[in-house]
């Protein structure tokens, strides 16, 4: 397999992907990952921690509100991988699985949006403890997985393994992000709102 | 066939960030001001520009005017209060005073390093102190204690602060006792345990105990009177 040297500069919205050669279904999204999750920790180390950003009534404080978003996101991604068992036959599921799949994955990761941006605009990329550093850097690498994830979507005839280990790498991170963040938080807190 | 549900997935949810950034940038006022807030100076700087001295001037030259532009109603909703705890590496000790949605903070590891940082509460609990030095706290209060970090220049620290009831809390004493200048600061943690820092002409050493029930100390023989710090 040889890398096109140009590839590189026009990954991010190929012109015309349809037609695209067979390694270009696999190094868009891998070039797409890349830059998100490095984009994303480079702005989170480099720009000034602000300390804090928005928080929603009912909520004693922002990471409480952080805590629940991303609470609620894990349950979504355990719909995610039900429906997905049920897609692939390895459950059993009704003929609307695969809506429900797509629409509580687009849920998840709407909820995880602003819990990242509040991580990135008031945090920042953070190395002072093992905690804190697993948790930057897998928060980065998740949206990277998960642009991946979405643009592999796109292509036709993968192989059959990749959505699934791709997909289980998505959820994995996730969790990990999760344990590292608001189950941290639920156990030095407690269960508060 | 593509298939662009996937990509539009991605697209709302860059556009969302988006949103929620630049809303961030614009409601936050305390992203634009302390960010270019050279007045860091660790006395004195905020309440000047918090309580505007025009009202004076204000009710004759303009009738409509501005009668209450109340800068921080919002703020009043942190609860004044003591923190102290110890850096996550044990190497350090942190206290913070809150009053009135302003913070003083005193980072400090009893040899030679120390740092005053001041700023501002949000209501919802988050804090960005600054120090002289370019020092800088972010912390977030949630509930009786207040977790963040510091970053003194060389590396960070983590830290989590409890909520303190006297004795423990954050002292300061100041003094010329034979033409030396003398300042010193002390937290006093929740065990009781004491870590502080006595500058005499500005050459750091491990501060002598003071007794938290005065705040009574003596110095080269000289007896001070180390007193809580507010913002």
């Amino acid at each position: 397999m040889t890398v096109d040297p140009n590839a590189a500069t026009q990954g991010f919205r190929p012109p015309d992907p349809a037609s695209g050669p067979g390694a270009a279904r696999y190094l868009v999204p891998a070039l797409v990952a890349g830059a998100v999750a490095v984009g994303l920790g480079v702005y989170g180390n480099t720009h000034d921690p602000q300390g804090t950003a928005f928080n929603l009534a009912g909520f004693s404080s922002t990471s409480a509100v952080k805590s629940w978003l991303a609470t609620a996101a894990i349950g979504f991604a355990v719909v995610q991988v039900v429906s997905a068992l049920m897609l692939y036959g390895r459950l059993p599921g009704p003929g609307w699985s695969g809506t429900l799949h797509r629409w509580s994955g687009r849920i998840a990761f709407l909820l995880a949006v602003p819990v990242a941006v509040h991580c990135l605009y008031a945090l920042g990329y953070q190395t002072y403890e093992p905690r804190v550093l697993w948790h930057s850097l897998l928060g980065c690498f998740f949206f990277g997985a998960f642009s991946a994830k979405m643009l592999l979507l796109r292509s036709e005839r993968l192989p059959g393994w990749l959505l699934p280990v791709v997909g289980g790498l998505v959820l994995s991170v996730l969790t990990v992000v999760w344990l590292t963040s608001a189950l941290w938080f639920f156990r030095t807190f407690g269960v508060t709102t | 066939m593509k298939r662009s549900g996937p990509l539009f997935t991605l697209l709302a949810g860059l556009l969302f960030a988006l949103v929620m950034l630049s809303l961030n940038a614009t409601t936050g006022t305390r992203g634009t001001s302390a960010g270019n807030d050279t007045s860091s100076d660790a006395v004195s700087a905020g309440p000047a520009t918090a309580s505007p001295t025009d009202p004076a001037a204000g009710p004759s030259g303009s009738p409509k005017g501005k009668p209450s532009a109340s800068p921080g109603p919002s703020r009043t909703a942190v609860p004044n209060g003591d923190y102290a705890g110890r850096t996550d590496d044990d190497s350090s000790a942190i206290a913070i005073t809150l009053r009135d949605g302003k913070a003083v903070a005193y980072f400090c590891d009893g040899r030679d390093q120390e740092s005053w940082l001041k700023g501002d509460v949000e209501a919802d609990g988050g804090m960005r102190l600054t120090g002289e030095k370019g020092e800088v706290l972010t912390g977030d209060l949630a509930g009786r204690r207040i977790t963040g970090s510091v970053d003194m220049g060389e590396r960070d620290y983590g830290f989590t602060a409890d909520r303190a009831v006297k004795p423990s809390g954050l002292y300061r004493a100041t003094a010329n006792v034979r033409g030396a200048k003398l300042d010193g600061g002390w937290i006093v943690l929740q065990d009781g345990r004491q870590v502080g820092i006595l500058r005499r002409d500005g050459k750091p050493s491990e501060a002598p105990r003071i007794d938290p029930a005065t705040g009574a100390v003596t110095v080269d023989g000289k007896r001070l009177t180390a007193r809580p710090v507010t913002p």
